[in-house]
């Protein structure tokens, strides 16, 4: 029992420690790169899902289709730069959105 | 097929090839500065590759691309950047200055560069690298006691926020409507607007570090006393205070920013005030005016349109059909179906449950009296609109606004036109009544707010085209020149605009101003490499 509990904490510590690593920046520090699912809430999830653009998860788009359009922008969507989602984030995230599967929660076509 | 229909909502349009074209036919415009020759920009390019490395020089048309994207009506493809560069610390950007001057290439700095509406990362003239400080993305400090911070310019909001938040410091950040992707330097910059109490942007920005066009760095207050901790706590330093000189302008590359931050109020209450008829404009304005400027009412307020409101979250034929103009009644009965008034004027109260209290009853008094309808979130709750305008309120972030983009056809077309007037009713009213006119001729909506600063308006037009279509893209350029010449006529100008209006809007300031700017311009930067162009400073 106690060990598998200290396993539990164990585990959870290296859970948190991950998603803070991914998410956190520290005061001096340059963001580091975001994983793609931090991306997608922090960036495209504000209007992708969200009944401003249309829902990208669960249609296995095509990594090369998502890549051009959110680097040059389309109609009213804005161009995201490398500056922006850098260039290893972008391939993580365009495989990520590729391959998600999709969320009963969000809302748009 | 079905993975395809991305266009079912109109943000991804016309099918992926047509746009690859669009985006190769603007690169053909794109065309060298001034006086500097191909063998100088090649030149210029490859001394930056040797300062921020290969990877962060954008040189050719194809990897310039995500530069270009702009909402502006641009029908000539005069704003178009031929390249780009990316440093990451102060020196780097000190070494491009020091090599756009040598090759009198000209650079165009963006800090987030989602200037959306006024030309996003584009240029003001043709020819210039865009210098974009996105990659430094430091924040440097935050003083949970004083209510400050310290951000490079790359930092967006959506940064900042996740600092305070990981760190439960209770400091609120106050955005613009798209605060996830834009940045409080680049804002700041701008002069733009938020809408906490601390929405007056510069009001609230303390302490600069610039990179001269010399290459020089300079800070601004206290900055530049050894030692100091007052930098972000007091503004003006001493002697001439230099810092709007910075603000809307090409005297330098601000490359570090102080700003004040909100603490956490104890009690925030967001209210609604609905109008029924779009000629309440000078009652809204009139009741208002003594709330914002005693200070009962401490936030920058939004009087929406209807038309506005229903374009963020709507299509334009869902409301009439394509080709009719937007007439009152039928905005008025898809309003009324979704809990909006023609106007509806959003603020809040901030401070202890007994403040709030305190105050409420004088709102309510005033608000009623002027024929406005009082609500709160008890009335409102799950209203999509009051959900934004709530969040927006207490510095909270999200992009439903985007939406407006696709309010008619494929969308993609957006121009802000925003005169200022003094916060009278009957300024208010002249200018509603004017701006639909010029834009019922050229055939486009009357889709506004009114910003009630502290004693002033920001009449906040957002002029919406679609841009696939390239007679609509002239039509709607024809139309927003008009509107700022005819304005002007009548004594209102903008207090910002966009890359394709900056020379007109700067024609109406007065030949001394102008000329005042101009002598700067010549003493600070004599080689104009930084923005020309910006704000009509060549
Ligand atoms: C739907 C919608 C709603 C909007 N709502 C608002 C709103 O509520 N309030 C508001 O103010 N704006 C609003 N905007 C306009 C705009 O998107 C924001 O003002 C945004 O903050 C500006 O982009 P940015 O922060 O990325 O600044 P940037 O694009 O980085 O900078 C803007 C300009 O400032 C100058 N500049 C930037 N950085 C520097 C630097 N380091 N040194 C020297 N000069 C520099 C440059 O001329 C640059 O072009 C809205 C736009 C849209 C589409």
């Amino acid at each position: 029992m106690r060990r598998s509990l200290s396993r539990l904490l164990a585990a959870a510590a290296v859970l948190m420690g991950g998603s803070a690593a991914q998410a956190g920046q520290k005061l001096g520090d340059y963001l580091p790169q975001r994983a793609p699912e931090v991306v997608y809430a922090k960036v495209c999830g504000y209007c992708h899902g969200r009944n401003i653009g249309p829902i990208l998860l669960g249609r296995k788009l095509p990594v090369d289709m998502i890549t051009l359009v959110a680097r040059q922008g389309r109609n009213g969507m804005p161009a995201f730069r490398p500056t922006e989602v850098t260039p290893a984030e972008m391939a993580a995230l365009a495989k990520w959105i590729s391959t998600a599967a999709p969320r009963a929660e969000e809302k748009g076509k | 097929m079905s993975d395809f229909e991305l266009n079912r909502r109109g943000l991804i349009g016309a099918g992926l090839i047509g746009a690859t074209m669009v985006g190769l036919a603007a690169c053909d415009k794109a065309t060298l500065a001034p006086g500097v020759s191909k063998a100088d920009f090649a030149g210029a390019i490859k001394a930056m590759r040797g300062v921020v490395g290969d990877e962060w020089v954008f040189g050719d048309p194809e990897a310039v691309t995500p530069w270009k994207k702009n909402y502006i009506p641009d029908p000539e493809g005069r704003h178009v950047p031929v390249g780009a560069v990316a440093p990451k610390t102060v020196e780097e950007v000190q070494e491009i200055v020091r090599i756009a001057n040598k090759y009198r290439q000209p650079i165009w700095p963006v800090s987030t560069g989602k200037n959306m509406g006024y030309g996003m990362a584009t240029p003001a003239t043709p020819g210039q690298i865009v210098l974009d400080l996105k990659r430094m993305n430091r924040i440097l400090d935050v003083d949970p006691e004083l209510g400050t911070a310290l951000v490079e310019p790359g930092v967006t909001y959506q940064q900042l926020k996740d600092y305070l938040e990981e760190n439960n410091i209770p400091l609120w950040i106050d955005v613009p409507t798209v605060g996830p992707i834009a940045s409080p330097v680049g804002n700041t910059l701008e002069r733009g607007v938020g809408y906490t109490p601390y929405g007056e942007h510069f009001t609230f920005q303390c302490g600069m570090e610039v990179v001269l066009p010399d290459g020089q760095v300079m800070r601004t207050g206290m900055g530049s006393i050894k030692g100091t901790t007052a930098w972000q706590a007091f503004k003006w330093g001493y002697g001439p205070y230099v810092d709007g000189l910075f603000t809307q302008s090409n005297f330098g590359i601000v490359t570090k920013m102080g700003m004040w931050l909100m603490p956490k109020p104890p009690v925030y209450k967001p209210f609604m005030i609905r109008h029924d008829d779009m000629a309440d404009v000078p009652k809204i304005i009139e009741a208002m005016r003594p709330l914002r400027v005693s200070s009962l009412v401490a936030n920058c307020n939004l009087m929406m349109s209807a038309s506005y409101q229903l374009a963020m979250f709507k299509r334009r034929n869902e409301i009439v059909p394509d080709g009719r103009p937007l007439d009152d009644a039928s905005v008025k009965k898809a309003a009324k179906a979704n809990g909006l008034g023609m106007w509806n004027t959003y603020f809040a109260l901030y401070g202890t449950e007994q403040t709030v209290a305190a105050i409420e009853p004088i709102i309510r008094a005033q608000l009623t009296a002027s024929g406005g309808e009082v609500m709160t979130a008890a009335e409102m709750e799950g209203n999509p609109w009051f959900h934004h305008h709530a969040t927006l309120m207490q510095g909270g972030l999200n992009l439903d606004e985007i939406g407006l983009l696709r309010w008619r056809g494929a969308g993609g077309g957006l121009a802000w036109f925003a005169p200022v007037a003094a916060a009278k009713g009957k300024e208010a009213e002249a200018q509603t009544k004017l701006a639909r006119g010029i834009l019922d001729k050229h055939g486009f909506d009357y889709t506004a707010a009114y910003a009630i600063g502290w004693r002033d308006l920001h009449h906040i037009i957002a002029l919406l085209y679609d841009k696939s279509d390239r007679e609509q893209e002239k039509k709607a350029d024809a139309c927003y020149r008009e509107l700022v010449s005819t304005f002007g006529e009548n004594g209102w100008a903008s207090y910002r605009t966009g890359v394709n209006s900056m020379a007109l809007v700067a024609e109406q300031y007065g030949q001394v101003n102008r000329d005042f700017n101009k002598l700067l311009k010549n003493a600070i930067d004599p080689n104009g490499v930084i923005a020309p162009g910006k704000s009509g400073i060549v």
